[in-house]
């Protein structure tokens, strides 16, 4: 198994020997010095209103645009496990109107005004927003903070958008190959908490929600002091914390939320689930290990972890699954982290003529091989190299400021790690990676989630089906 | 935190009588959406240089557009594919996994991927990796070796992923409007099936490249944190040995004529949505009306405030999602509304598509309509802007399409000043309800039925053969 690794260091010797004998001569990191210089410091006031509301102003002339984002701290893990798919149904009445704003004229009001609207729901967080030319800020400031002041939901709208989140589920999930991978994921590896369903949900519990169900949950969770209002662009800093004030400081505070509670007690054995589907075309294979919440600090080196094991074509997993064994069409190592649990998965998508079994012993070995040898300096470097790029790389527009200063507030407490995240990776070392690996993907905690290919002549494999 | 809020609390007091909630605020003067300043080399090879400083990121990305995409395929669709996806696959100098470690080790990507019309070869890194990245770009770009064992492996891979598409609803529905849209023996209607992709040799690959890849069929565009004398300095050094080549002349078959409504239906059991793709004939890119046919078109469904959107969707409940495009392709085009709806209201959904249509056609879009759609193109196009790779590849887009070369600086002017009249001409001209191919993929028992009552109906296999 060390073939493919030796190859490796001396196809890489020649061109990074340079690099490496600097790294032995200095004790400090190369790229920490490297990367003090060349990542570009994004500036930014933050403050509280009275009413508990969070603001965070990026101001940029560079391009006559404002981008608006509103981060609401209520995702589908804030549901009751009878009431699945209602924030992100919730979402979608959002757009209905308010006691100022006809209903269905939001997007009216912002495409009349050349910009573009949307808004999205995960586990942990809503958020929503509006792309608009510069001329254009208040116009984004009357309609968020109408509809954090006094949404209108009615039982038309409600009724339309059941049918539209039903398509939606249809598109994303039914029909699609796979659809169901992250649904039994979530079930698997989160079992007993509110992190076990998905936010899309069930159709069931859409139907059965009642309008005033809508009405507390509004009254409840879209409240400024759940709020984070980050706006970046082309606009006049003073000028727009007194406008933000006029519209958003007259709305009420509301109660404190009490925040839910994910207790994983740890899994004590292996998990396995094969899903048969008529719609699968391909074998595929799914690992996935309870890793830690986004802010412990292991999760820095299960993120490198993952770029060792699958990003880019030299990765461990690409190089035996896809390039070596030809047994993959694609792998993928995918930490997914959360506010209050995590789990890093590895995906892979068989080609025809190659059994799960074969996939599976192949992804274990690679596993177990980072857990009894640890991984070279090289791939460490190389880790930290990729995410320097990737951070250098995801800041550049309005909307993406905007957005990444929020989720640092509301889910590090610190806006600044825009700027200094990288500092983070750059601690972790060698003997990290190999501490989360033993700690985190060991064989008990292990979830086997599978999609076979269902077989035309043979009865099903003797395997708990997934009912549906 | 604290100083902010003082002073904070001090305005409120002072400001809070100064808005009227119960109206929409009025805007200030519009901002003016001019098209970013950018530099054009063209190096001795003829290859031409497109650049454009962008500080905010200590980025650099590349881009080369080679002129000659799958449209020139012939016989073997998928070449082009592969030309490109084997790009960064090993090079006279490193083989597969130098290639790779070597580019992974400076978080750099390099990608290829082929189009109708063009090849384009992607390359993105941080700027202090500025040789490095060009090294193995021009390495790539210049001499791909393609090994014949990386070209076996990507063959077994595509067959694999051939298997896979028979699932997947879009790419089935893809696939066929496609064909039935530009027809079978036009290259636009062409795609890859098991049959063409081991047809394909490696010899093929190799001849693709020396015949396409040379510097008169290209052009180069940079953005980044760079100076613009520099970077073409460096450029010119690192393709040196690019030399120009001659061209084959390129002829184009017309594309099928689409007479009647004709239904293509893929029959794919368990489906529980439909993939509808209505297809009608369409304008090539550079046609003289392309600014006015975008707000044509959004007008119909070009967004959540499109006809189509707010019919299918938030009227009746239908939908997710419901959209239309011209697809301006160089030689041809094509226009096409995409909806998935669940099976029962396929039909439909299918008919207050074209009876949107219709409206267009029969009558004038209302003013106020009107001046949204134009607002929402114009600023949208400010929008898009802040992205200054979509700069640089419209201005690449100007060369490879045969552009007039002010069509982005008077782009927004004219989506502004589009009358109602205007509209209602593009739409009798390039719409229609009479001559459609409609591409539905789906269970076939449940909608085939109803279906029968709006046209011809076709059934097909997902192997998209025809039964």
């Amino acid at each position: 198994m060390t073939s493919p690794i030796a190859a490796l260091a001396c196809l890489i010797a020649l061109p990074f020997s340079v690099v490496l004998a600097q790294e032995k001569a200095d004790p400090a990191p190369l790229s920490s010095v490297a990367h003090k210089s060349i990542l570009k410091p994004i500036q930014y006031v933050e403050y509280d209103l009275p009413n508990g509301l969070h603001v965070i102003l990026h101001e940029n002339h560079g391009v006559p645009v404002i981008a608006s984002y509103v981060l609401y701290h209520v995702g589908s893990k804030n549901e009751r496990p009878d009431r699945t798919g209602f924030a992100h149904f919730f979402e979608h009445l959002m757009f209905e109107g308010s006691d100022n704003i006809p209903r269905g004229t939001i997007d009216k009001y912002i495409s009349g005004a050349g910009g573009n609207l949307n808004a999205s729901t995960s586990f942990d967080q809503t958020d929503y927003y509006l792309n608009l030319p510069a001329n254009q800020l208040k116009l984004a400031l009357w309609i968020e903070s109408e509809r954090m002041m006094h949404a209108k939901i009615d039982e038309a709208g409600v009724e339309t958008q059941r049918q539209v989140v039903k398509e939606e589920k249809r598109r994303g999930v039914d029909n699609q190959p796979y659809g169901t991978l992250f649904e039994n994921l979530a079930a698997l590896v989160f079992k007993n908490t509110p992190y076990s369903w998905v936010p899309i949900g069930s159709f069931q519990y859409i139907d059965q929600a009642s309008i005033q169900e809508f009405r507390d949950f509004y009254k409840t969770h879209y409240v400024p002091n759940n709020a984070t209002l980050s706006i970046a662009g082309d606009f006049n800093l003073e000028e727009t914390k007194k406008l933000v004030a006029e519209f958003f400081g007259p709305i009420p505070r509301g109660p404190e939320l009490e925040r839910p509670k994910v207790e994983l007690p740890p899994q004590k054995e292996l998990q396995k689930l094969d899903v048969l589907k008529e719609n699968t075309p391909l074998p595929a294979t799914l690992h996935a290990w309870r890793a830690p919440k986004e802010t412990d600090p292991d999760a820095y080196p299960i993120e490198l972890l993952g770029s060792i094991l699958s990003e880019g074509r030299s990765s461990r997993l690409y190089k035996r699954l896809v390039e070596k064994e030809q047994a993959a069409l694609d792998v993928e190592a995918f930490p997914y982290l959360l506010e209050n649990a995590g789990m890093l998965g590895v995906f892979a998508t068989g080609q025809r003529d190659v059994t799960l079994d074969q996939l599976d012993t192949m992804i274990t070995e690679e596993v177990d091989r980072v857990k009894s040898e640890g991984v070279t300096q090289e791939e460490l470097q190389k880790a930290l190299n990729q995410k320097e790029t990737e951070l250098a790389s995801a800041f550049g527009t309005m909307n993406s400021r905007a957005k990444n200063l929020a989720r640092y507030h509301v889910f590090y407490g610190d806006t600044n790690l825009i700027n200094t995240e990288l500092d983070r990776y750059l601690a972790v070392k060698r003997d990290d990676l190999q501490r989360v690996a033993n700690k985190y993907l060991t064989p008990e905690g292990l979830n086997l989630l599978r999609y076979p290919v269902p077989a035309v002549t043979e009865a099903p494999a003797q395997v708990p089906l997934q009912k549906k | 935190m604290k100083p902010f809020l003082c002073a904070f609390l001090l305005s409120l007091a002072a400001a809070s009588a100064d808005i009227d909630r119960t109206k929409k605020p009025e805007p200030g003067p519009a901002p003016v959406s001019s098209f970013p300043a950018y530099a054009l080399k063209t190096l001795p090879s003829g290859l031409k240089v497109f650049v454009i400083e962008d500080d905010r990121k200590p980025t650099l990305t590349l881009r080369l557009l080679i002129k000659s995409g799958s449209a020139s395929d012939a016989e073997k669709s998928g070449l082009a594919g592969f030309v490109a996806s084997l790009l960064n696959r090993g090079t006279a100098k490193r083989d597969a996994a130098t290639f790779a470690s070597e580019s992974d080790f400076i978080g750099m990507h390099v990608e290829a991927v082929a189009g109708a019309d063009a090849i384009a070869v992607s390359a993105s890194g941080l700027t202090k990796y500025t040789d490095k990245i060009l090294d193995l770009f021009s390495d790539a770009v210049l001499h791909p070796a393609y090994p014949a064992e990386q070209f076996a492996k990507e063959q077994r891979k595509t067959l694999s992923a051939l298997a896979a598409e028979k699932q997947e609803p879009s790419r089935l529905a893809e696939k066929l409007a496609g064909k039935v849209l530009y027809g079978a023996k036009n290259p636009y209607g062409a795609y890859r099936t098991p049959e063409t992709v081991q047809a394909i040799t490696r010899d093929d690959l190799v001849q693709f490249h020396k015949t396409y890849f040379v510097p008169n069929n290209a052009t180069l565009a940079i953005v980044g944190d760079v100076k613009t004398a520099d970077i073409v300095a460096l450029v010119e050094k690192a393709m040196e040995d690019w030399k120009p080549g001659d061209l084959p002349a390129f002829k184009m078959p017309a594309p099928a004529e689409i007479k009647g409504v004709n239904i293509h239906l893929v029959n794919r059991p368990g489906s529980v949505q439909s993939n509808i793709v209505l297809g009608e004939a369409g304008p090539a890119r550079n046609s003289p009306n392309v600014p006015e046919l975008n707000v044509l078109n959004a007008t119909l469904g070009g967004g959540f405030s499109g006809r189509l959107f707010q019919n299918l969707r938030e009227k009746h409940g239908w939908t997710y999602g419901a959209y239309s495009a011209f697809d301006l392709r160089k030689y041809a085009g094509a226009f096409q509304a995409n909806a998935e709806t669940r099976n029962a209201v396929t039909h439909l959904a299918i008919a207050e598509t074209l009876k949107e249509i219709a409206r267009l056609r029969d009558e004038p879009v209302p003013e106020a309509e009107l001046e949204l759609q134009r607002q929402y193109n114009v600023g949208n196009y400010l929008l898009s802007l802040e992205n200054t790779s979509r700069t640089a590849q419209r201005v690449q887009d100007i060369d490879l399409y045969g552009l007039p070369a002010d069509f982005y600086k008077t782009y927004a002017t004219r989506m502004e000043s589009v009358t109602p009249a205007v509209i209602q001409d593009l739409a009798k001209t390039h719409l229609s309800t009479e001559n459609v191919a409609i591409t539905v993929v789906g269970e076939a028992k449940e909608i085939q039925p109803e279906l029968e009552k709006i046209g011809k109906v076709f059934v097909y296999d997902t192997e998209l053969k025809l039964q």
